[in-house]
């Protein structure tokens, strides 16, 4: 059964600022986040002042209404942010989408910001009163720490190769050597690196692991009609599902099934109402903020069986031009930057145009996947023209 | 019973009565006083049955380890902890509960640290590395 929101909106504009290290970006965080948006809606060929829409997820400190005046903006007619972290991002091109369809509004920022020049702590400021006291009395602080435990589970007792772990990092710092933008640009990566990089918590290496950096990214969104008009290449929502089901959610650890990264029913979802399968996707950004949950959210999708994972999911698969499945294009979390996974989006936007730094010939049907293990999860299903 | 000391305020927030018990030497559970399933995180309400009641039940700390991990780096919040960095963080499947699972630091000797190893937990008083909380420690068995 299609979706009404099936090919409603598309994005037609994207906008990402340089990647800094953390701490180290020249602007605050909320002028960031309006470069990203100028400069999404200069590629979109729309006025800024057009933007009638602001979309986010989880934890984003920059509502609509903040940026109102150095947008210009004539009139904010829809403002909404997706609930969880990094799980909500896709989702909340979905939420754009809807917006959209139902003419609440025409034209839809969605971004992320991020910059510690404020003396914050980001992934304290995003954990802020969202970390129950059965983690941090017992030692437990950081999403890492907590992806670990279920990394492990999901290596130990469901057998599943930690080589596809190395495979998902190779894959990513592989493709940032052709994308300057990446933070790991110019820094080779091999399986010394990797096994000589420090534990942070078992079974993850540093190398394992994204690390926030300061940016910020966005993508314009709009009616399909319009796109069409607007834009050569829109790469339109065909499907962009949030949930949880039953057994999932903020469950301290009590996740059943737990070593899942949370995404069956989303994905379920995301085949049903896209109308294409997993062996249709031609290119994929899984957001990894660890390799193994990436792993666990490739098997959530159908990518293969926890049988066929080691078999499936290695280098040669994961890269482009040719494997059969390239993921994290531009260098995904680990190797391009992370910004929460915003610039997932702006890379998954670019495979349907056809300006990825590691393109994927003829990429028609471009998957993103949100923060995987989060306690509501989304993805997204971005076409071409042609996918309609 | 009284307010126990429970600044920590990120989670459902019904566990009180969990603190409040550890505090006084005893390691509870709730379970749903209308159709006797164990709700773990505690919640306000059972959504199976629709009861407003648990029974705050007293278990043996005794389960086997669900999943684990060797923590090597201090992070921002758990930095009571850095001088015992590396650290082990066990997820136990409590024994008599269908499954709830508690979380807890493993003392000890962590040979045969595994997935399904028996282990004992021990009830630590209030500590500032538990962030003055009460605590569950584990043990293998």
């Amino acid at each position: 059964m299609s979706s009404p929101l099936r090919g409603a909106a598309a994005v037609v504009g994207i906008g990402q600022t340089p990647l800094f290290k953390r701490g180290s970006a020249p602007d605050p965080e909320m002028k960031l986040c309006l470069r990203a948006i100028v400069a999404a809606c200069a590629d979109a060929g729309v006025d800024p002042r057009d933007v009638d829409g602001f979309v986010s997820y989880g934890s984003e400190r920059h509502e609509g209404q903040k940026l109102m005046p150095a947008l210009g903006t004539r009139e904010l007619r829809f403002g909404a942010l997706v609930w969880g972290h990094g799980g909500g991002i896709p989702g909340a091109l979905g939420l754009a989408a809807s917006a959209i369809a139902t003419g609440q509004a025409e034209v839809v920022a969605v971004y992320r910001s991020l910059a510690e020049n404020a003396g914050a702590r980001l992934r304290v400021a995003v954990a802020q009163d969202d970390t129950a006291a059965q983690y941090l009395v017992n030692g437990i602080d950081g999403p890492v720490q907590i992806c670990a435990l279920r990394t492990q589970r999901m290596l130990e007792a469901d057998g599943i190769p930690a080589a596809t772990m190395f495979a998902l990092a190779r894959a990513a710092y592989h493709h940032a050597q052709r994308n300057p933008a990446a933070v790991a640009y110019g820094k080779p990566f091999d399986e010394a690196v990797y096994e000589q990089s420090r534990w942070v918590a078992e079974p993850y290496r540093l190398h394992d692991c994204s690390r926030e950096n300061d940016g910020a990214a966005a993508v314009i969104l709009t009616s399909a009609d319009r796109a069409a008009d607007l834009v050569d290449r829109p790469a339109y929502v065909l499907s962009a599902p949030t949930g949880a089901t039953a057994g999932w959610g903020p469950l301290e650890e009590n996740h059943r099934p737990y070593s899942s990264a949370g995404f069956e029913a989303v994905a379920r979802r995301l085949w049903r109402e896209s109308g294409y399968g997993p062996a249709d996707v031609d290119v994929a950004q899984i957001y990894e903020n660890a390799t193994g949950m990436g792993v666990a959210a490739l098997l959530d999708h159908g990518f293969c069986t926890p049988e066929e994972a080691g078999a499936f999911i290695t280098f040669e698969n994961l890269i482009a031009p040719g494997g059969r499945l390239p993921v994290n294009t531009s260098g995904g979390n680990l190797a391009e930057g992370f910004l929460h996974g915003m610039t997932l989006v702006t890379e998954a936007v670019r495979q349907i145009r056809g300006t990825s730094p590691n393109q994927v010939p003829g990429a028609a049907l471009s998957l993103m996947t949100g923060g995987p293990g989060d306690s509501v999860v989304s993805s997204a299903l971005l076409g071409s023209a042609d996918t309609l | 019973m009284t307010a126990p000391v429970h600044p920590i305020s990120g989670g459902i927030a019904a566990d009180d009565a969990y603190w409040a018990a550890l505090r006084a030497g005893v390691f509870r559970l709730p379970r749903c006083a209308g159709c006797g399933r164990w709700t773990w995180p505690a919640h306000w309400r059972c959504g199976r049955c629709g009861s407003w009641d648990f029974d705050w039940t007293r278990l043996e700390p005794a389960g086997s380890v669900y999943s684990w991990t060797r923590t090597w780096y201090a992070f921002d919040r758990t930095q009571e902890r850095a001088a015992d960095v590396p650290y082990v963080v066990v997820l136990v499947e409590v024994d008599g509960t269908d499954g709830a699972r508690v979380l807890g630091v493993l003392g000890g000797d962590d040979t045969g640290l595994k997935i399904g190893a028996p282990v004992t937990g021990t009830i630590l008083p209030p500590q500032a590395k538990a962030k003055g909380y009460p605590s569950l420690v584990w043990s293998l068995s």
